[in-house]
């Protein structure tokens, strides 16, 4: 589609008109940096977000559903029907909603699926934290550290003591509850339960998640620890599990629910909401974008009509000796291109420093234990290849109404039409 | 082969349509032999330009025939026009419009660039000849600004040569030129036109140069009159 006459007089205008040149090429530089430096920018924050949401909790919980007797008036109406209802929600009488046979199931659940990474026990209960005068209601949660890090990473979240290793008598406590209890790694606080039992632990580590619920509500025991404390013998009342795809969790629960006789929850189902505030931010972080390239097109191709309105005497005399109308749209349309692919070039080179510095912009350490960054930066190749490819495709659009303007030059008229 | 004309015109008639049909041009017949010098004079609105953008095929007749190298090129396509102006015409207006960004030499080929031409070497070889022969020798590698007008006019004028046409349309060459200036571009063209041996077809007002032509031809509201 371009010849050497379009290509040679294309390269030579734009060397010569140094001035557009560098105008068309700024309009798609800042727009190439615009897309990449927000896109990884939007697309660091989604993945921060997710991240913090997904590190701290299971993508699967199994647990016992919850059964509860039928009154005497529902066993009459169905015995009206001449049915006998036996239901899995049903039972004779309200029980502890625990999983007895979970050593059963853990080496079958970690066989399941190539996609799951870790399978880990738990027990929870609510019980009340006191330490001196101080008291709260907090989580329990009884796990076996090495076995659940896989799950939940605590260990990484610790700003001091230790996780793994958590002995009988020990506990790890989030950052917010050593604060307000004034806890430090060694100090000893009690465990009281509804059911009246108390029990005094030593604490072996404090860790800061970076979400208040959990910092400021959960502590950890051993899996035995917990079960006695909540009278569970040797049951638990989760099972956790960790995929390596976390959204294919919707699709693995549904198949655990098959061959499992227990309750199956996705994370994803229950973050519904979290999933399509993130998605609809992905939408509007799009509209972003095509405004930002529209824009550029259009400044492209404004830049481009002026061009061609100030050359037209000279297209006039180009056509009168000769060149086709194909010719002279090569010119324009191939101008255009090349501007945006250089334009575009530089464009990812700005976006990819601006994000870089963004990337290492922190604040003091305002939290022990947290970076302090202050820009999630998620730099993509993908995305930078794609913004040129765009610049690109733009640049060759923004053209085809100016280069077909050219090529409808009268020659006659522009000549004599002074 | 040489042909009895360079181009033929038989029964041309031109009307423009602009809500209204105004008619330009009536009945033009017209010959222009290999190697002549015919200019063309007329009053404003006459129908000169006309005559010449129809000869020059930058324009179609609206009935009657137009035959450029012995061809009825009435009826071509743009594209088809195109590229009989490439071949067989050569085009002097009253602008020059060189194109700024290229060089003397490099305006003076632009038809061979045009046309991707084959053989380039000699073309430039042609087209230093034919800027020596103008006086521009020594300005092959300026560009167009750094000329006076009655150079860049000379400039135009080798470029409308270096494809080797058949015939060289010429608009006006000197209305914009000083009368000295304008003096010798006229006398290069008939220069070239004594040693080339191109035919050349020349709108003028200027009587003068109009004398000097192998045949004048009046055009009096859209005939050939006189």
């Amino acid at each position: 589609m371009w010849d050497s006459f379009s290509i040679s007089v294309a390269i030579r205008q734009l060397r010569y008109g140094i001035t557009q040149t560098f105008l068309t090429m700024g309009v798609v530089a800042i727009s190439v940096t615009l897309i990449i430096f927000l896109g990884s920018l939007i697309g660091g924050l989604q993945k921060m977000i997710l991240e913090t949401v997904t590190e701290s909790i299971p993508n699967i919980v199994i647990t016992q559903p919850k059964r509860t007797p039928l009154t005497p008036r529902d066993i009459a109406s169905l015995r009206k029907k001449g049915t006998l209802y036996i239901g899995s929600g049903t039972t004779l009488e309200e029980r502890t909603r625990k999983i007895e046979d979970w050593m059963f199931w853990l080496p079958r659940l970690e066989r399941f699926d190539p996609d799951i990474t870790a399978v880990s026990p738990v027990v929870e209960g609510q019980a009340i934290l006191s330490a001196g005068a101080t008291q709260r209601g907090v989580q329990v949660t009884g796990v076996i550290p090495e076995r659940h890090n896989r799950v939940v990473n605590i260990e990484s979240k610790l700003i001091s003591g230790r996780f793994f290793g958590l002995r009988p008598g020990e506990i790890v406590i989030g950052y917010q509850i050593a604060n307000d209890f004034g806890l430090k790694v060694g100090d000893r606080a009690r465990l009281s339960t509804s059911t009246g039992n108390t029990v005094t632990y030593r604490v072996a580590g404090i860790f800061n998640t970076g979400l208040p619920t959990v910092d400021n509500a959960m502590v950890f025991v051993t899996l035995t620890d917990a079960q006695s404390l909540f009278e569970l013998g040797n049951a638990v009342t989760s099972i956790d599990i960790k995929l390596a795809h976390i959204f294919d969790a919707n699709t693995i629960a549904d198949r655990l629910k098959l061959q499992v006789p227990y309750k199956i929850d996705s994370w994803m189902r229950e973050n519904q909401e979290l999933l399509t505030a993130l998605s609809a931010q992905s939408q509007s972080s799009n509209l972003i974008l095509v405004f930002t390239t529209l824009a550029a097109g259009f400044g492209i191709a404004s830049i481009l009509i002026t061009v061609v309105t100030s050359k037209l005497r000279e297209i006039g005399i180009l056509r009168a000796i000769g060149a086709t109308r194909k010719q002279i749209i090569g010119i324009f349309t191939l101008q255009s291109t090349l501007l945006a692919a250089i334009g575009g070039i530089i464009g990812a080179g700005l976006g990819i420093g601006l994000s870089l510095a963004a990337y290492r912009v922190r604040t003091a350490q305002a939290v022990p234990g947290q970076g302090g960054q202050v820009f999630p930066i998620d730099l993509r190749w993908q995305l930078v290849t794609g913004a040129i490819a765009i610049a690109i495709a733009v640049g060759f659009a923004a053209s085809l109404y100016p280069a077909w303007r050219a090529a409808k030059v009268n020659p006659i008229e522009v000549i004599r039409g002074q | 082969m040489q042909e009895r004309c360079v181009v033929e015109l038989k029964n041309v008639n031109k009307t423009y349509y602009n809500g209204v049909a105004t008619p330009v041009l009536f009945d033009i017949n017209l010959c222009v032999a290999p190697g002549e010098f015919v200019s063309v004079v007329g009053a404003s609105g006459s129908g000169k330009t006309t005559l010449l953008n129809i000869i020059g095929l930058l324009d179609a007749p609206t009935s009657g025939q137009v035959i450029l190298h012995g061809r009825d090129v009435s009826q071509f396509s743009e594209d088809e026009r195109a590229q009989m102006r490439r071949e067989y015409l050569g085009f002097i207006f009253q602008f020059y419009y060189l194109l700024p960004e290229f060089t003397v030499l490099e305006n003076a080929l632009m038809p061979c660039r045009i046309s991707n031409c084959k053989d380039m070497n000699a073309k430039r070889a042609r087209a230093i000849e034919l800027l020596q022969q103008v006086g521009l020798g020594n300005r092959i590698d300026y560009h167009p600004g750094q000329l006076s007008g009655g150079q860049q006019q000379r400039v135009a004028i080798v470029r409308a040569l270096t494809n080797d046409p058949a015939l060289v349309l010429a608009d006006e060459p000197t209305g914009t030129l000083d009368s000295k200036s304008g003096l010798a571009v006229f006398e290069l063209m008939k220069e070239l036109n004594r040693t080339t041996g191109k035919s050349f077809l020349m709108v003028t007002h200027d009587e003068g140069f109009a004398r000097e032509a192998d045949r004048t031809l009046p055009i009096v509201d859209g005939r050939i009159g006189g």
